[in-house]
């Protein structure tokens, strides 16, 4: 009894604890930190699908980790045989209808899935188990915890944590995109062969360093809560006529591009569309450096793009470039 | 008293046709824990043969004698023969309660099926996001209103039509290039290709 004073003592701490605490589940935490490991750990082949409004398609994956590094391949079965090979995050070729604006190198090594810092952002939670592709699978939710992003509902393998199953849901609980693998085998990594690019993988020639420039010179003054720059570039496009700018920014799952560019003959650049995740947001900016089409691209709610897109603003320091 | 007959007294209680003597077997009985699970099991019956809405184990007595016996015994007053006309009384309103209660629960038209789905406690530890979990549950967002048609362009086809397919290509890439989930952004960039 000498001890219930000290009660309210105990709430007090526990309350002003961490503020995610009353909000996400611990063993959900857990089962993302696991799943971040498992891509670098695991090696598996398999089958996916992969849903979205207006499409659908299947896929195969082999994929191998051999003394810490990860090889990848991807193949799409159906409809055009798009192929994707990497080697330790460099992309080594892809296929034909792929080539035409990828760069090779990541500018930032990739950036690892960290559940401390999503809570900030999502409410994680455990819905449950379920069964994906014949393995047992934990659900693990993230809600927003504002209007600027997507929930997310993970499958993850019980056994090795690895994403047998995700779901991208917006504010009306509609889905927007679903991937699902129908067959994994984790047993058996990939061999040689299996991971072999095939004859209409092009190799990926190395981006110079001149033509990507760091530095754009343009700034968001308003972001969504929790999201940052990741990567930056400045570009010519393939005739040479054209400079275009393009910031990446994510909040540690979400992703949003943003490309800027003179708009040019004074067209119309107003733009909206949605597929299916993906968001895109075209506006003219009238600004120091003359008119220009922003456009913003991403898996994030069309108010949130349109916004980003109205808040571009040219860097001071770098206008007279 | 057998048990057949008490049955019997419940089954015309249940159908509205009990008699006098058949209304005081039953209230009689109304603690007799049996008594009431057949009782229980006959609104079921009854349920599932008129497809109507029964929510299982919906025991408005219990509760109501839960209640009562929680209440402060009132101050004795002096024994009289109100007192068992009293007890009577509530028992009554206990039959009436239930009653009125089921009749009230089975309101709502049902099929047969969706009966068979039910059990209890389910429906109430599902969390938001599993709906769209099974197809039968997705809802298009192609029924959204104007711009946000599948994949339509608002404004003036031309600049979008040249510019927003290689934005759209280049963010899926490079996406997948920084993300941990290497799988899901190459297959968002395939099926940009898919077109």
């Amino acid at each position: 009894m000498r001890a219930l004073p000290l009660i309210p003592l105990l709430l007090g701490v526990w309350l002003t604890g961490p503020a995610f605490a009353a909000n996400s589940s611990t063993e959900a935490a857990d089962w993302l930190s696991r799943l971040a490991k498992a891509e670098q750990r695991q090696s598996y082949q398999g089958t996916f699908v992969y849903e979205r409004n207006g499409s659908f398609s299947t896929h195969e994956v082999w994929h191998r980790v051999q003394d810490g590094k990860v090889s990848e391949r991807l193949v799409q079965l159906d409809g055009a045989a798009q192929e994707v090979v990497r080697v330790d995050g460099i992309t080594r070729c892809v296929s034909g209808a792929l080539l035409a604006e990828v760069s090779s190198v990541p500018a930032v090594p990739g950036r690892v899935l960290d559940p401390l810092k999503l809570m900030n952002w999502y409410d994680l939670g455990i819905a449950g188990h379920s069964r994906v592709a014949g393995h047992d699978v934990t659900i693990v939710t993230l809600s927003p915890r504002d209007q600027h992003r997507y929930a997310f509902e993970l499958h993850l393998d019980r056994d090795t944590g690895l994403p047998l199953k995700s779901l991208m849901i917006n504010d009306k609980g509609q889905l927007l995109e679903r991937f699902q693998f129908t067959h994994l085998d984790t047993a058996n990594g990939p061999s040689d062969t299996q991971l072999q690019p095939s004859d209409n993988c092009k190799p990926v020639e190395q981006a110079s360093v001149e033509a990507v420039e760091r530095a754009t010179g343009w700034r968001s003054d308003w972001l969504p809560p929790g999201f940052e720059l990741v990567n930056s570039s400045v570009r010519k496009s393939q005739n040479g006529k054209r400079t275009v700018s393009s910031l990446m920014y994510d909040d540690g799952l979400a992703r949003f591009s943003v490309f800027v560019e003179p708009s040019g003959e004074g067209g119309a650049v107003d733009a909206r569309t949605q597929l299916g995740p993906t968001v895109a947001v075209s506006r003219r900016l009238t600004t120091p450096k003359g008119d220009m089409a922003v456009t913003v691209v991403g898996e994030i709610p069309i108010g949130t793009a349109e916004r980003v897109a109205l808040s571009m603003r040219a860097q001071e320091a770098q206008a007279k470039q | 008293m057998s048990r057949e007959a008490l049955q019997e007294s419940l089954s015309a209680v249940m159908d509205n046709e009990a008699d006098e003597l058949e209304l005081r077997r039953v209230l009689n009985a109304v603690d007799d824990s049996e008594a009431r699970a057949t009782w229980s099991r006959y609104q079921v019956a009854r349920a599932a043969m008129h497809k109507e809405l029964l929510v299982p184990q919906l025991d408005i007595a219990a509760a109501v004698s839960a209640a009562l016996a929680d209440e402060a015994t009132p101050i004795k007053v002096s024994r009289s023969p109100w007192r068992s006309l009293g007890r009577l009384a509530v028992a009554a309103s206990v039959t009436v309660a239930v009653l009125a209660g089921v009749r009230l629960y089975n309101q709502d038209e049902i099929t047969g099926a969706q009966l068979a789905a039910q059990q209890p406690q389910q429906g109430l530890s599902v969390p938001q996001v599993q709906g769209p979990a099974v197809l039968a549950g997705y809802s298009e967002s192609a029924d959204q209103p104007g711009p946000m048609a599948n994949g339509v362009l608002q404004g003036q086809a031309g600049w979008q039509d040249q510019r927003l397919p290689g934005y759209l290509r280049q963010h899926a890439q490079e996406a997948a290039l920084k993300g941990t989930e290497s799988a899901l952004p190459y297959a968002r960039a395939a099926s940009l290709e898919n077109r």
